[in-house]
């Protein structure tokens, strides 16, 4: 049994299909759900955290049905929006003890523990209106893991912070997988994706285009591209493992699967018939040209909300 | 700890701690029974403060409860709600903390109105007095703010919110029995008057300073406090976002 299981998944606001038939498996990994504003990741999420109720197929979540066994979904996870929502007029503390309460979590010390999982022991008895924008975000993390949640989705956790604070996030979200637990996110940060997801879904107009590890989605795409400059033209030659595109007077363009490995042989090819290499240059493919290949541009569907954005903004 | 018990605390950590909120909330009630009980030249009583007290205590109680319904909205705004939504505690504890909270916090309000009232001079504030009013002003405080979260539930930001309560506060304060006795009024605001709910809290505290007590009014109130959050206990049981 897989933590997360969506079968023909659907959600349609009267016309507007924002989710449409969605099929999903997760277990135990860190997975990315990438996609431009609009194309139904926040939908998406709504309904695995049994907050939107589906207009067709169905979703388990650790188990139990999102719709006729909701109170048992969320015993088991934990869900963290966007919005960065801790109470600023109460301690690090206080806004954990809040929700171990609500969760039923009878030990005091399961608080201090999350507390010092994600670092907060020592500030723990300031109001969290002291704290900086990735405290903050920690210190809804360390709520929501209290009650130990078997699974854990987090909408664009790391959005508004600075660098420090992206790196700690993830550094922790890794933390939680290592041990377990199975984290959902949805993000717009693909080199963050890249790096900490174990697979990524790419969601365009309410539909999964790919489902992939971020690395073999990247080799979707023609692979890594190696440019020589050149003094004169060259005699075609073949390169194992690269495949030559661009043969002009003065610059070569071939395709690698794996560019460190197929540039001394590129080298060795012209050097072979006395060429000069005046300039070289490799270059990968990013998850954001698969993102804009695959899911291009969308406009979004629903009105921006301009307050509620800078609402949120200005608590980072 | 009950969830109920959870989330009333939390707001009230949160009310304390913002300072000035308290204090203003204190201080306005205050002012009305400062600058209308004892200024207002009045001619049908000798007493103004005794006819005004229990008509400031009720106002103080429909500002409170009309208004309560904000810390649903900010919840909202603020992203609370959500995770709120997706905790396994039953919905209606969300409900029955604001409901709490609002209205702890609109007798703390009568409270200091009752001290005030009994300093300046008025007579009527006996120990089963002070009792009685506590009973009516929680009923009224538990059927407004049952009201006004509920409402809060489908509003969405909160200028709507103050709109809606603007137009339904000031009105139903004004129109009450509030100021001046029913045989004063013209006949026309009369009328009004005597189908106002607000009216009937107010008649219902002031009958048990001057008896008969107003029993059915009494029940009446119970019936439609109940009223109101069954309806809305159903609302939050059935919200999605």
């Amino acid at each position: 049994m897989a933590m997360i299981e969506a079968t023909g998944l659907t959600k349609d606001y009267g016309g507007l299909l924002a989710v449409d038939g969605l099929d999903l498996e997760v277990d135990r990994e860190i997975f990315g759900l990438l996609g431009p504003n609009g194309s139904g990741k926040t939908t998406t999420v709504l309904m695995l955290t049994t907050l939107l109720r589906p207009t067709a197929g169905t979703a388990r979540v650790s188990g139990h049905d999102v719709v006729r066994e909701a109170a048992r979904v969320r015993e088991r996870i934990s869900y963290v929006p966007q919005d960065m929502a801790v109470d600023i007029k109460l301690s690090g503390r206080e806004n954990v003890a809040f929700y171990a309460a609500l969760y039923g979590v009878r030990s005091r010390d399961r608080v201090d523990e999350v507390l010092g999982v994600m670092d907060l022991s020592e500030r723990a008895e300031d109001r969290a209106g002291e704290y900086s924008g990735g405290m903050r975000r920690r210190l809804e993390l360390a709520q929501a893991l209290v009650h130990e949640p078997e699974v854990l989705f987090l909408d664009e956790p790391t959005i508004g912070l600075d660098v420090a604070g992206r790196r700690a996030i993830w550094t922790h979200i890794t933390e939680l997988r290592r041990r377990g637990m199975t984290v959902f996110v949805t993000t717009h940060y693909m080199d963050e994706a890249d790096r900490a997801c174990d697979r990524v879904g790419i969601i365009a107009k309410g539909g999964l285009v790919a489902v992939d590890t971020p690395a073999a989605l990247r080799h979707r795409l023609d692979g890594e591209r190696i440019t020589v400059r050149v003094d004169r033209r060259a005699a075609p030659f073949g390169v194992e493992g690269a495949r030559l595109v661009v043969d002009e007077a003065d610059r070569l363009v071939f395709h690698a699967d794996d560019a460190a490995e197929s540039v001394p042989a590129v080298l060795a090819g012209l050097a072979a018939q006395g060429i000069r290499v005046r300039g070289l240059e490799v270059e990968s493919p990013t998850l954001d040209d698969v993102f804009l290949a695959l899911a291009g541009r969308q406009d979004e569907g629903g009105a921006f909300d301009d307050r509620r954005f800078r609402t949120m903004l200005r608590r980072r | 700890m009950h969830p109920v018990l959870v989330y009333f605390q939390r707001d009230m950590r949160r009310w304390v701690r913002g300072r000035l909120n308290v204090y203003s909330t204190l201080i306005m009630p205050a002012a009305w029974l400062v600058f209308v009980g004892l200024a207002l030249p009045t001619k049908f009583t000798d007493n103004y403060l005794d006819f005004i007290a229990p008509g400031i205590l009720v106002l103080t109680m429909l500002t409170a409860g009309m208004q309560g319904g904000s810390s649903l909205i900010f919840d909202k705004i603020l992203g609370f709600f959500n995770k709120f939504l997706a905790l396994p505690s039953p919905r209606e504890a969300i409900l029955y903390g604001k409901i709490l909270f609002i209205t702890v916090r609109g007798l703390l309000q009568a409270t200091v109105i009752m001290l005030l009232a009994v300093l300046l001079g008025a007579t009527i504030f006996t120990p089963a007095m002070v009792l009685f009013a506590y009973l009516v002003l929680t009923l009224f405080g538990v059927m407004l703010s049952a009201f006004s979260t509920a409402v809060a539930l489908y509003v969405d930001d909160h200028d709507s919110y103050a709109a809606v309560n603007a137009v339904l506060s000031m009105p139903l304060f004004f129109t009450s029995s509030a100021l001046m006795p029913y045989d004063v009024m013209p006949a026309w605001l009369a009328t009004i008057a005597r189908a106002n709910p607000v009216s009937f809290a107010i008649d219902l505290i002031r009958s048990f300073a001057a008896p008969p007590v107003a029993w059915t009014s009494l029940l009446g109130l119970v019936a439609v406090a109940c009223l109101m959050v069954a309806v809305s206990s159903l609302l939050f049981r059935r919200v999605t976002v």
